[in-house]
């Protein structure tokens, strides 16, 4: 544990895009937890402005068309990205581990079917399909999140395949499998431990495209109208643009940091836990 | 004997944005006309940083200072188009990783076209063909490899393209680094052969840049020992592969099996390297060294004369060459 | 290099095939009745039902109804819309020349501009314009497109008033000729500049570390130890090597720019296949739906294939598999 500790204090000091990313984590889960004391005001509550610009009225940074105060919004809506962010990569990861993973060590037909599958995935533009499936099945905040876990797992199976498939080859490996272990076993206690940290660094990656997706369905109409999200407050901005550019300038903002600090978590992970990066001597 | 090249105190400092690494420090040798010179040492010695040095090939940043005279040139300090004037036409290059020594996306005859026309642009397509052949017979290719591309080769055909080209303009000087290294044992003996069986008919001088004792056993007549960036022995390979005098050079003789197949037993030298960003007083193997005094770790010993033409830096050998 | 070609149409086949089949059975599946739809919450007559599901086919087995939308579409025919009860195809190509002239020239310029700016700051590492444009890249590559969009808008349309926000040309003038294609290539300027902003920033850092990379090759070594100029070794081998990864890029990033060309449509009013969707989607007019979907799938693995195709030709390695 106390080794653990050390390596992620070592791992931190050593790469800032990690140091950005995990501090620009904590304080978004801060601002969830101690959303209703940073919060202004209601952000449920229609209030009689509407339209505030910034700063008039005591609203930080004006109010929508409903009279909603856009700062309390924004607060609430970390809540929103975070839970789409981390459910949707969530199953995405564990998907594309299962599947690359099998892929990758089973090999033979198992694997040609897989890769193909992959590539297929790879190919397609799955906002589309994404589209689809909201579209057809509701726009309720869970769906939305388990849509997007269940069609983004194709890079991170690609990643995973490749490592299963360099690992089957390691010594380590190979004398579990002359040791009499099954295949499953091999595959739980070797494979998938040690083939995993790529998968890491791209799942938080992930969660950023997760939260772009969100926002980009949202401005689609395709939101969840029962939860506040920055997509949607774009989405409902839109129409007041040339008069409110506020509401739209802000929750676009909010998307941007969010987004950068799990591109910073995702691309420092990378440089840590990628054998390709840690590089020793020259 | 004439003297074709002589390094004296060069030194070589990578400069890195929080860190000087003193990758080559005060090293001084020269190589006569016809000799080949082996350079050994284990990786992070600082030997393929001093070729580097020598053919201006480091990367940006880096300080060098001494000189290193060539033809009556000093080649660290000669404008850039004089160097471009001698690289490949006196001075050539094999580079270890023959797989990576050639462009994969162009065929063999195109970058062979392109490396001769650097020097003679007006030649034509068939004059360069002709003297390809010449080269590809001499390293025992056939001529379809001409026009085939990097990929579609062996590894060992590789290394030999890569010989041929260096081989292209007859240099003076050839320097090997690493340059059969990634090939297995078989390939590299007979590339090595090869290379000593081509030298008896071209006048070529040659540097052979090395972590193996064996290939300089079999292709050298001089060496030179490198540790941490430190000269530490030289001489004839014959006086220095018998009796070796600086105990890095016989730590690293028992850490190969012998030639002559007498079994001994295999031994590594305990330690490992010195941090190169600090400087270091006294001698940089004395933390690894069996024999160490008091001495060796508060003052360096300077290069002592070991028999005719050697010479080792190793406080052992003070009284030998007073003795003398 | 003939069976490599063939290796990846049949792959682009099988994509194709697969998402069709995805999208027939999702329809298939989703809760809610179409023909409800189709007739209004009030009315519920058995015979009108029946009229309708005859005439939309709905009262055929599922996998007779697979098989022919299977044959219709490999036929070219994608249906008729429920909403306007129209062919599909005809609304398709109705737009996708709109869609085309804005992906195009948005996908030609962050190519070129992406490539020259990656090109311009791997020479010029580390330095203060390289910082700059990395960051901005970070940052460009964070940002929703139809975000930038409306951002771009407000500026550009809005407070400056030098460019057009909404349409594709100005329909009361009614431009004839060459003023016409001005007056689009006026209309084009927002919503392709922002198309070039989003996806540009993905050429430059491949390009630019893939440089980078081919720059430390013991090859490169090679030539400059021969005494080969910077400029020839630039220009014939470190960018013939490097360029390898930019042309995959170039490949991958087509259904993304498709996804970017519909969101940027919808900002901008432009009248392609995007806004196509939007009205389909709120009219949950799934046969225009799918069809779109299905077009813009073909074009993506025609591109695709394209793309592997000329790799195949950079890159002898390839060739020769």
């Amino acid at each position: 544990m106390k080794r653990f500790f050390n390596k992620t204090l070592s791992a931190l000091r050593s790469d800032a895009q990690l140091r950005v990313g995990v501090i620009g984590l904590a304080l978004l889960f801060l601002i969830v937890i101690f959303g209703s004391v940073i919060a202004t005001h209601d952000p449920y509550f229609y209030g009689p402005d509407s339209l505030a610009a910034p700063g008039q009225n005591g609203h930080l940074l004006g109010t929508n068309h409903m009279g909603q105060d856009v700062f309390s919004m924004l607060v609430y809506g970390v809540r929103t990205s975070l839970m789409v962010a981390i459910t949707a990569s969530m199953i995405s990861g564990v998907l594309g581990i299962i599947i690359g993973g099998a892929g990758g060590y089973f090999g033979g037909k198992v694997d040609v079917v897989i890769s193909e599958l992959i590539n297929v995935f790879l190919l397609i533009p799955t906002f589309f399909l994404i589209m689809l499936i909201v579209s057809l099945f509701g726009s309720d905040i869970r769906n939305v999140m388990i849509v997007i876990g269940l069609t983004t797992w194709s890079s991170n199976a690609k990643l995973m395949r490749a490592q299963a498939l360099s690992l089957r080859e390691r010594t380590f490996v190979k004398s579990a499998i002359a040791l009499g272990e099954t295949k499953l076993q091999v595959l739980v206690k070797y494979i998938l431990p040690n083939g995993i940290f790529p998968v890491v660094a791209n799942t938080t990656r992930g969660m950023a495209g997760a939260i772009l997706t969100e926002a980009s369905l949202s401005f689609l109409g395709l939101g969840d109208p029962n939860v506040i999200s920055w997509g949607q407050m774009i989405y409902q901005g839109k129409q007041y643009i040339t008069t409110a550019w506020w509401i739209t300038a802000f929750s676009g903002i909010a998307v941007i940091i969010t987004v950068i600090i799990f591109y910073m978590l995702g691309d420092g992970l990378n440089h840590v836990l990628n054998p390709k990066y840690s590089q020793g001597g020259k | 004997m004439e003297t074709i090249l002589s390094v004296n105190h060069l030194n070589v400092t990578y400069v890195n944005k929080s860190r000087r690494v003193m990758a080559v420090r005060d090293v001084s040798l020269s190589i006569n006309k016809g000799d080949s010179l082996g350079i050994v040492g284990e990786s992070g010695s600082g030997k393929s940083t001093l070729a580097m040095a020598l053919l201006r090939l480091h990367p940006k940043g880096t300080e060098i200072t001494g000189e290193a005279m060539f033809e009556g040139k000093n080649l660290l300090t000669i404008s850039e188009k004089e160097m471009n004037e001698l690289r490949w036409v006196k001075l050539a290059v094999v580079f270890q990783k023959a797989m990576n020594a050639l462009s994969p996306v162009h065929r063999i005859r195109q970058q062979i076209e392109d490396i001769y026309r650097v020097h003679y642009p007006k030649a034509s397509s068939a004059e360069i063909r002709e003297r390809a052949m010449e080269l590809l017979k001499l390293v025992n290719l056939p001529p379809r490899v001409y026009n085939l591309y990097p990929h579609e080769m062996s590894g060992g055909m590789l290394q030999r393209v890569a010989i041929a080209i260096s081989l292209l303009h007859h240099p003076q000087l050839l320097i090997f680094d690493e340059a059969t290294t990634a090939l297995d044992v078989v390939t590299q003996g007979q590339i090595l052969r090869e290379i000593v069986e081509m030298e008896k008919t071209l006048s070529t001088t040659r540097i052979m840049i090395t972590h193996d004792m064996s290939v300089v056993a079999t292709t050298c007549n001089k060496v030179a020992v490198m540790y941490a960036g430190e000269l530490m022995e030289y001489g004839m390979v014959t006086d220095v592969l018998t009796h070796p005098h600086h105990p890095y050079t016989q730590g690293l003789q028992r850490s190969f099996p012998s030639l002559k197949g007498d079994n001994r037993k295999l031994e590594s030298i305990p330690g490992f390297l010195p941090d190169l960003s600090k400087p270091c007083q006294g001698c940089v193997f004395a933390p690894r060294c069996p024999h160490a005094t008091e001495r060796c770790f508060s003052q360096k010993p300077p290069m002592f004369k070991t028999g005719e033409s050697g010479g080792a830096a190793c406080w052992l050998c003070e009284g030998e060459e007073n003795g003398k | 290099m003939k069976k490599y070609v063939i290796r990846r149409i049949f792959s682009g086949i099988l994509t194709i095939l697969v998402v069709f089949t995805m999208n027939f059975l999702l329809v298939k599946s989703a809760p809610g009745d179409p023909i409800k739809t189709l007739m209004g919450k009030e009315t519920d007559d058995p015979v009108l039902r029946a009229a309708l599901e005859e005439k939309w086919g709905l009262n055929k087995p599922l996998h007779e109804q697979y098989l022919s939308y299977l044959g219709n579409a490999i036929k070219g025919d994608l249906g008729t819309s429920i909403t306007y009860n129209r062919s599909v195809n005809d609304m398709i190509s109705e737009r996708l020349m709109a869609t085309v002239i804005l992906g195009l020239s948005a996908l030609l310029i962050s190519f070129l501009l992406g490539t020259a700016m990656g090109i311009f700051c791997a020479r010029r590492d580390g330095s203060l314009i390289d910082s700059v444009l990395s960051t901005v890249s970070y940052a460009t590559d964070a940002m929703p497109s139809f975000w930038l969009g409306l951002m771009l808008m407000i500026i550009f349309a809005t407070k400056l008033n030098l460019l057009p926000s909404q349409g594709m040309y100005n329909v009361r003038a009614g431009y004839t000729g060459w003023r016409y294609v001005l007056d689009v290539a006026h209309h084009l300027v927002l919503p392709c500049m922002t198309l070039v902003l989003i996806t540009m920033s993905g050429y430059f850092r491949i390009t630019k570390s893939s440089i980078l990379q081919v720059t430390n090759e013991d090859f490169i070594t090679t030539m400059r130890a021969t005494g080969m100029p910077e400029k020839k070794i630039f220009n014939k081998y470190i960018f013939r090597n490097a360029i390898l990864p930019t042309v995959t890029m170039l490949g991958i990033s087509v259904a993304f720019l498709i996804t970017g060309v519909s969101l940027i449509e919808i900002v901008f009013s432009w009248p392609g296949m995007g806004r196509l969707t939007l009205t389909a989607i709120n009219q949950r007019d799934y046969p225009t739906l799918m069809g779109v979907y299905l077009v813009m799938n073909v074009s993506v693995v025609v591109v695709m294939i394209i793309t592997d195709i000329v790799y195949a030709l950079l890159d002898p390695r390839i060739r020769y598999d």
